[in-house]
């Protein structure tokens, strides 16, 4: 008699009534190979279980015997983030998550205090063709930043462009909005959005460290400075922009 | 009320072992894993009103922990996606002891599998939960449970099958 494997297991789980469990004893009785198989079922739980057992061994850390002591009502006032927030971000990147709560209005300030400190002094707003303007108080993408990100795909851009195209991708407002590094003395890369008929750059620092690697996709988002990855990851709606999503957007002209 | 938030609490403390071990099945990083079990104590005492004290306390904080941590892998997978993470091995440092590298061998193998098949092996295998007790924490039909844990079990005999220990 033949006994599917799902039976099996069940049985070296303990899961059978008594009536299937002398169905496959029977069957066990007569084939030995099953029995083989049950005990393969058997040594992988108590390899598994086994693997894990010395958690139970460790002292319990003092801030989970708090949590618990803490009654609902006493929140801690210290935190920042939002205790609804991914645990594992908080202690994996707290900056990005801490940011995940701020709007656009508060990235908005900090680019535009970024934007006078650094932006001036670098020649992006002078010569020959500024790229980041403004325009009715806000910081637009100019010249070959509003070139670069009209026209530019990621995927297919050269890497010697001096505006590189990082992630596409749909913020939480509606609009498109394009990550970007110019390329100059130094590296500025930001965040950009579709507005109208320009691009409000929204986030703009200086990229940290080596230079950005040009023209590499995957890449785009590890060179970014930590300001313009956690604006990413607190204002993306969905999921980043593929390739072809991002040549059907451009075609829509980001809208 | 205050009588029962105690019995609760006292309740809590017993099962924190546990919980930090189902944690720890779904992320391999002990900080994180206690970092879901915080989360989800603090998730937990805000919303009593909505366990039945009839119930599983450790159930319900099973499935407080899944959907906390459905949530971070979600957020998690996508940060990824976006942004290269080069962390993995993190805790691979020294394998001081034939146990450890057992445990190691065996994590990383737990973590090949799908997150809705690791869940069922944690509860099943782990905590030794009937596949109808667990069917309940994860809400889905108990042939669910059953066709994943059979899945999980294939991959995990393939990767750990034979020699004890080992890295696989």
């Amino acid at each position: 008699m033949s006994i599917p494997d799902e039976k099996l297991m069940a049985y070296a789980d303990g899961e059978l009534d008594a009536v299937e469990r002398a169905q496959v004893e029977a069957a066990i009785d007569a084939d030995p190979s099953l029995a083989r198989r049950v005990e393969k079922h058997r040594a992988l739980r108590s390899k598994v279980s086994s693997a894990y057992a010395s958690v139970l061994d460790e002292p319990v850390p003092e801030r989970l015997l708090n949590a618990v002591r803490g009654a609902p009502a006493a929140a801690r006032d210290d935190r920042v983030v939002d205790a609804g927030r991914a645990p594992v971000a908080r202690s994996r990147d707290r900056m990005a998550t801490r940011a995940a709560s701020w709007s656009w209005p508060q990235w908005l300030a900090i680019a535009a205090s970024v934007a006078v400190g650094v932006v001036v002094g670098r020649g992006v707003l002078t010569s020959p063709r500024p790229s980041i303007g403004t325009e009715s108080g806000k910081l637009v993408a100019q010249a070959a930043l509003d070139d670069a990100l009209t026209n530019q795909l990621a995927s297919e851009q050269s890497r010697s462009a001096p505006v590189q195209i990082g992630v596409s991708f749909r913020a939480k407002g509606g609009e498109l909005c394009r990550t970007f590094s110019i390329r100059q003395a130094d590296t500025l890369s930001g965040v950009a959005c579709r507005e109208a008929s320009s691009w409000s750059v929204r986030v703009l620092a200086r990229a940290e460290g080596a230079q950005t690697q040009p023209g590499n996709y995957q890449q785009a988002g590890s060179g970014m400075p930590a300001a313009v990855r956690a604006a990413v990851e607190a204002q993306i709606a969905d999921e980043p922009l593929d390739a072809a999503a991002e040549m059907a957007a451009q075609k829509n002209g980001w809208k | 009320m205050g009588h029962a938030l105690e019995a609760v609490q006292r309740q809590l403390v017993e099962i924190l072992p546990r919980l930090r071990r189902f944690a720890r099945t779904l992320t391999r990083n002990s900080h994180d894993a206690d970092d879901l079990v915080q989360l989800a104590v603090e998730r937990a005492l805000s919303r009593l009103d909505q366990w039945r004290p009839d119930s599983r306390l450790d159930s319900w904080m099973f499935g407080i922990i899944r959907n906390a941590w459905i949530d971070e892998t979600r957020a998690q997978k996508r940060r990824n996606r976006l942004f290269t993470v080069a962390e993995a091995g993190e805790n691979v440092a020294d394998a001081a002891s034939e146990a450890h590298i057992h445990r190691l061998s065996v994590e990383a193998a737990l973590a090949q599998l799908p997150e809705e098949q690791r869940m069922v092996v944690a509860l099943v295998l782990v905590e030794g939960y009937a596949y109808k007790e667990a069917a309940a924490v994860l809400e889905v039909p108990i042939g669910t449970v059953t066709s994943r844990l059979a899945r999980a079990r294939e991959t995990l005999e393939a990767l750990l099958g034979g020699a004890e220990g080992g890295l696989p």
